[in-house]
C-alpha cells in the first residue's frame, strides 16, 4: 500500500486494540490492527456485523479510547491526546454516520445541524456569514435551500444523509470516516450519495476510511481494502488486487456468498457454514478457524500473523499458499 | 386457472390530514410453482400489496378502494375474517423482514411451530410437536432445539424458525417480505440456498419482495418492478435482466455499483421517489425520466406487451 | 432565505407547534384546559370577583342557605364559602406549582447528571431515589411536615421533597435513551463540550416526558397538600386551604353539607383537569399516535 518514494502517509495505525470489559470477559472488538493511508486515498474496511469495523473508526477519531496501540495522524501520535488537542483535531477529522435518522438531533433544523460546528468554533463573524456558509454547504451536497428550516423527520433518508455530509464538511476537514453511509439508503439514492462522496474527495483532496459490509460498494469506492473478521485483519491489499485474486478463505467465502444481479454469472456458493461468533474471550488460534473449511489443527492453536504473500498483499492465514496452490 | 391473480388493486392510507395512494391499479398473475420477485424501493407499495393479499392491512388507516385478489379463483377481498383465518398459515403464509421481532419471546420455538399446525389441522399436541421437530430439521436446525426460546438463537437461525412456522402447514403460496435484508451476507447466502431447496421440495409458489436485484437473480423466475404503487415492468427473469425496457428498471441497474467498471461514476436516477400523498400527474416516473415527453405528463401510459409475457408501462416502449 | 422566514417555519413545524395542533384536537384535554383556566383565573382574581373578605366573620349569617348571594353557602363563622374556596385555591395551587417546579429542577439536574456521568455517582443517586420512592408519598410528606413545622413555605419544601424521586427517574431514563443516540456522538465528533451537549442536546429532547410528568404531578401534589391539611399538618386555619376547609367541614357534615361538599368538588375538579391536560400533552407528544 505504500510505494517507494511517496510522501509520508496521512494516517498510520499501529497494532491498535480495543477491548470492552463485559461480565463474561473481555470483548476483543479490535485486535491488533495495523494499516496506513495516504492523503487523498480511500481505505475500505469490510466485514460482517460485529466484526469491529465501526469500533475501529470510532477509536481512530477518539470517540472511544484505545486499549493499546497507536494512531498517528500527520506524523503526530494522537492516540491518547487530551481533550484540548482533540478539539483542534476535530476540525480536520470528521465522521459520517450510518443512520441519518438517529445521527441528527431531532430538535435542530437542517441549518442548525449543519451550523453546529461552525458555532462551536466561532468560525463565522456574524449570523449573515453563518447562513451564507450553510447555504454554500447545502448547495455543495445537493440540498435545496428551501429545506433550510426543515426538521430531520420531514426529510427522506437520502436528504438526511446529505445533511450529515454537509455537517461533516463544514470545517473543511482533511480526513473523514464514513461509517456505512449508504447502507440504509435505497439503491438509487445510494448511487447519488456515492457519486457525491467521490466528487467531494476529488474537489477537496479528502482522505476516506469507508466502512461497509457491501463488497460491491467497497470495490467501487476504495483504493485499498481491509477485510476484518472478529476484530482481526484477515486480508489487506489494494482493491483491484483483492477482487482479482483473493487469498484468504474468509474473503473467498464472502465473495462467493454475494448475490450478483446478473443471470449469466454463477450462482452463490455457501462456503461458510455456521454462525458469526462473538469476540468475547476468544480462544487462541485463528479467529476464523471454526468457520473455515480448510481449518487444520494448527489453526486452532496458533494465531496466524499477517504475512506479505505478494507485494503489498497481506494475508493472515497459515495455509494461504497451499489453499491457493501457490508454491 | 392461475394460483394467484390480482386485478386492478387500489389501496390508500387515509388519515385525517391526507390520503396516501399506496397501491395504484396493480395487476399480476402467478402460476403454480412461480417465484415472483416483487422489486422496488422504499414506498413503492410492495409490502402493502403483500399485506392486501393476506388481508393483514390495518384498516383504518388503510383502505382497499377497489380491485380483486383471486386465489385459486376465490376473491380474498370479500371473505370475512373467520374464513380468512382458515387461509392464513394454512394456504397462504407470510414471513417478514425482521427476525428479531417476528417471534414471540416467551414461547419456545417448537411450540410456536406446533401452534400453527394445531390451528389448522386436527392432531394432538404431541403429534404437533413431533412435526415441529421435523420442520426444524428441514430448515437446518437440530430438532432438540425445539424447546429453546427465540433469544437463544442468532438472527439467521431465528429467520429459519420463522420460515419453519410459515411452511408448517405446507401452504400453496408464500409471501416473503425482504426476509434476508436484515441478515449478514454469509448468513443470507445460507438462507437463500435453503429457500431454493425448500421451494423445490414443496413445489411452492412464492412472492419474494426485495430491493436487491442480486437476490432476485438467485431465486426468482419472474420479476415485477414496482414504482409509486404501480407495476411499471413485468416479465421473466431473462426479460428483465437482459431486455429491461422501462427507464426506471434501466435506472435501477445503472445505479448498482456491481455493474460496469469499478470506480467509474455511477448513473443514478435523478430526483427522489415521489411522496404517495402527492403523486405526479400522468406517468408517475416522468419527473425523473431522461426520456420524458409532454405526453408523459398528461396521461398514465397503458401496459404494453413488448414480447410474450413481458409487459412495460411506458409510452416509448411501443 | 430570510431569517424571519426560517424562524417562522421553525415555529410552525417544530415539535411543540405540531404537538399543540394535536393537543387542540383532543376534546377532553381542551375541556380540562379551559376548566383549569377558569379555576385558576377565578382563584387569582378572587379579590375582584367576590365582594366578601375571606377572613371577616359574620356570625348572624352562619350556615346560610345556598343562594345567589352565597353560591356555596357560609361557614360556621358566617364567612362566604365561595370566597374562601377561591382564596384557598390560590394557596393550594401556589403550594402545588411551586413544589412541583422546585422538584422538577432538582430532579432534572439529578437525573440528567446521574445518567450522563454514570459510575459511583449514578449508583449513589439512583439508589437514594429508590429509597425515597419506597416511602408512601403522603406519609413521607407528613413526616417532613411534622419535622419542619407549620406554614406555607415549609409545606412547599416538605411536598417538593417527596416529588423529586419521580421526576428524577423520568429525566434519568430519558437521558439514558438519548445519550445512546448517534447524534450525541455526532456532537462530540463535531467538538461540542459536555455542557453544550447537556444543554442543547439532552435537555430539549427530554422536555416532552418531563412536561407530561410535571402536569400529572400537579394533580397528585394538590391531593397531597389537601390531605396534609386535612390531617392538620402543613397549612393551619384560619388560612383557608382546600384541605383544611375539608377538615373543618367534615365536622359539620350532618347539619350543613356545603362546607364539605364544595371544597371537595373544587379539589376533585382541579385534579381531574390536571390529569386530562397531562394525558392530552402525553398523547399529543407521542409520535406513534400521530397517524
Amino acid at each position: 500500500m505504500r510505494s517507494a518514494g511517496k510522501a509520508a502517509p496521512l494516517l498510520e495505525v499501529k497494532h491498535l486494540k480495543k477491548y470492552f470489559m463485559t461480565s463474561s470477559g473481555p470483548l476483543h472488538a479490535v485486535d491488533d490492527v495495523s494499516f496506513t493511508i495516504e492523503a487523498g486515498k480511500t481505505l475500505g474496511i469490510v466485514g460482517e456485523s460485529g466484526c469491529g469495523k465501526s469500533t475501529l473508526g470510532r477509536v481512530i477519531l477518539g470517540l472511544l479510547e484505545a486499549t493499546d496501540g497507536e494512531v498517528i495522524y500527520s506524523g503526530e501520535n494522537i492516540t491518547n491526546a487530551n481533550k484540548r488537542r482533540w478539539k483542534e483535531l476535530r476540525k480536520e477529522m470528521q465522521i459520517i454516520f450510518q443512520d441519518p435518522m438517529s445521527s441528527l438531533n431531532p430538535r435542530f433544523t437542517v441549518t442548525e445541524c449543519i451550523a453546529e460546528s461552525l458555532r462551536i468554533f466561532n468560525v463565522c463573524k456574524d449570523k449573515k456569514e453563518l447562513n451564507r456558509r450553510v447555504f454554500e454547504l447545502m448547495r455543495t451536497v445537493g440540498l435545496d435551500e428551501r429545506l433550510a428550516a426543515s426538521y430531520p423527520h420531514e426529510l427522506d433518508g437520502g436528504r438526511r444523509q446529505r445533511v450529515g455530509i454537509a455537517r461533516a464538511l463544514c470545517l473543511s476537514p482533511k480526513f473523514i470516516v464514513c461509517d456505512e453511509p449508504v447502507s440504509s439508503l435505497d439503491v438509487s439514492i445510494q448511487a447519488q450519495i456515492l457519486n457525491l462522496l467521490q466528487d467531494l474527495q476529488k474537489e477537496n483532496d479528502l482522505t476516506y476510511i469507508f466502512i461497509t459490509h457491501d463488497m460491491f460498494v467497497v470495490r467501487h469506492i476504495s483504493d485499498d481494502i481491509l477485510v476484518i473478521h472478529l476484530g482481526c485483519i484477515m486480508e489487506k491489499c489494494s482493491s483491484d488486487e483483492l477482487f482479482e485474486r483473493q487469498l484468504h478463505p474468509y474473503t473467498k467465502g464472502l465473495l462467493a456468498a454475494i448475490p450478483v444481479p446478473d443471470i449469466d454469472v454463477p450462482r452463490i456458493e455457501v462456503m461458510l457454514e455456521g454462525e458469526l461468533t462473538s469476540p468475547i474471550n476468544p480462544k487462541p488460534g485463528c479467529r476464523f478457524a471454526n468457520r473455515c473449511i480448510y481449518a487444520q489443527e494448527r489453526c486452532f492453536v496458533e494465531f496466524p500473523a499477517l504475512e506479505e504473500v505478494f507485494p503489498d498483499h497481506y494475508v493472515s492465514c497459515h495455509f494461504c499458499r497451499e489453499i491457493n496452490k501457490l508454491v | 386457472m392461475s394460483l394467484l391473480e390480482i386485478n386492478h388493486l387500489n389501496v390508500q392510507y387515509i388519515t385525517s390530514e391526507e390520503v396516501a395512494h399506496a397501491v395504484n391499479g396493480v395487476s399480476l398473475v402467478l402460476e403454480k410453482g412461480d417465484c415472483l420477485g416483487l422489486v422496488g424501493e422504499t414506498g413503492a407499495g410492495k409490502t402493502t400489496t403483500a399485506l392486501s393479499i393476506i388481508r393483514l392491512l390495518a384498516e383504518p388507516p388503510a383502505k382497499v378502494i377497489n380491485g380483486e385478489i383471486l386465489f385459486n379463483g376465490q376473491n380474498l377481498l370479500v371473505l370475512n375474517e373467520k374464513e380468512m383465518r382458515r387461509i392464513r398459515g394454512n394456504e397462504i403464509s407470510m414471513i417478514f423482514q425482521d427476525p428479531m421481532t417476528s417471534l414471540n419471546p416467551v414461547i419456545p420455538v417448537g411450540v410456536q411451530i406446533a401452534e400453527v399446525i394445531r390451528q389448522h389441522q386436527r392432531c394432538s399436541q404431541r403429534e404437533a410437536m413431533e412435526r415441529a421437530g421435523i420442520m426444524l430439521e428441514k430448515v437446518g436446525i437440530r430438532a432438540e432445539r425445539a424447546s429453546e426460546y427465540p433469544h437463544q438463537f442468532s438472527g439467521g437461525m431465528k429467520q429459519r424458525v420463522v420460515i419453519a412456522i410459515a411452511l408448517a402447514c405446507e401452504p400453496k403460496l408464500l409471501l416473503a417480505d425482504e426476509p434476508t435484508t436484515a441478515l449478514d451476507v454469509t448468513i443470507q447466502a445460507q438462507v437463500i440456498k435453503m429457500m431454493v431447496e425448500l421451494r423445490k421440495q414443496y413445489d411452492m409458489t412464492v412472492v419474494f419482495i426485495t430491493h436487491d436485484l442480486g437476490v432476485v437473480a438467485e431465486i426468482c423466475n419472474k420479476v415485477s418492478i414496482m414504482y409509486a404503487g404501480e407495476i411499471v415492468e413485468y416479465g421473466s427473469l431473462h426479460d428483465i435482466f437482459k431486455n429491461a425496457g422501462h427507464p426506471y428498471t434501466k435506472g435501477l441497474f445503472g445505479s448498482l455499483p456491481s455493474g460496469g467498471k469499478a470506480k467509474e461514476r455511477l448513473e443514478p436516477i435523478k430526483g427522489l421517489t415521489p411522496n404517495p400523498v402527492d403523486l405526479p400527474s400522468g406517468c408517475k416516473f416522468h419527473p425523473r425520466c431522461p426520456n420524458a415527453v409532454a405526453e408523459c405528463r398528461e396521461a398514465s401510459p397503458a401496459p404494453f406487451e413488448v414480447s410474450s409475457g413481458h409487459v412495460i408501462r411506458c409510452r416509448l416502449s411501443k | 432565505m430570510a431569517d424571519d422566514a426560517i424562524r417562522l417555519k421553525k415555529m410552525a413545524n417544530g415539535q411543540f407547534a405540531v404537538a399543540l395542533r394535536q393537543f387542540k384536537r383532543n376534546r377532553m384535554a381542551m375541556i380540562g384546559l379551559v376548566m383549569l383556566g377558569i379555576i385558576v383565573f377565578a382563584c387569582v382574581f378572587q379579590h375582584y370577583l367576590t365582594p366578601y373578605d375571606y377572613a371577616i366573620q359574620d356570625i348572624p349569617n352562619r350556615f346560610a342557605p345556598i343562594s345567589l348571594k352565597h353560591p356555596c353557602g357560609t361557614d360556621q363563622f358566617g364567612r362566604d364559602l365561595f370566597t374562601r374556596i377561591l382564596k384557598g385555591g390560590q394557596i393550594s395551587m401556589l403550594i402545588a406549582s411551586t413544589a412541583v417546579m422546585f422538584a422538577a429542577v432538582v430532579g432534572a439536574i439529578l437525573g440528567a447528571t446521574a445518567a450522563f456521568f454514570g459510575g459511583a455517582y449514578e449508583t449513589v443517586v439512583m439508589r437514594f431515589i429508590d429509597v425515597m420512592m419506597s416511602i408512601p408519598g403522603l406519609l413521607f410528606a407528613a413526616a417532613i411536615s411534622t419535622a419542619l413545622g407549620d406554614g406555607i413555605d415549609k409545606a412547599i419544601i416538605a411536598i417538593a421533597i417527596t416529588r423529586i424521586s419521580n421526576l428524577t427517574r423520568i429525566m434519568y431514563s430519558s437521558t439514558l435513551t438519548i445519550i445512546n443516540q448517534e447524534y450525541i456522538e455526532a456532537a462530540q465528533a463535531g467538538g461540542a463540550s459536555t455542557a453544550r451537549i447537556i444543554l442543547k442536546y439532552i435537555i430539549p429532547n427530554c422536555l416532552a416526558p418531563m412536561i407530561v410528568q410535571i402536569t400529572l404531578q400537579l394533580g397528585i401534589t394538590i391531593s397531597i397538600i389537601c390531605s396534609l391539611s386535612f390531617i392538620g399538618l402543613g397549612v393551619q386555619p384560619p388560612t383557608p386551604e382546600w384541605g383544611s376547609l375539608l377538615n373543618v367541614g367534615k365536622g359539620y357534615i350532618r347539619q350543613y353539607w356545603p362546607m364539605v361538599t364544595f371544597p371537595g368538588i373544587a379539589i376533585g375538579l382541579t385534579i381531574i383537569c390536571c390529569n386530562l391536560i397531562g394525558d392530552g400533552i402525553r398523547d399529543a407528544l407521542d409520535p406513534r399516535l400521530k397517524r
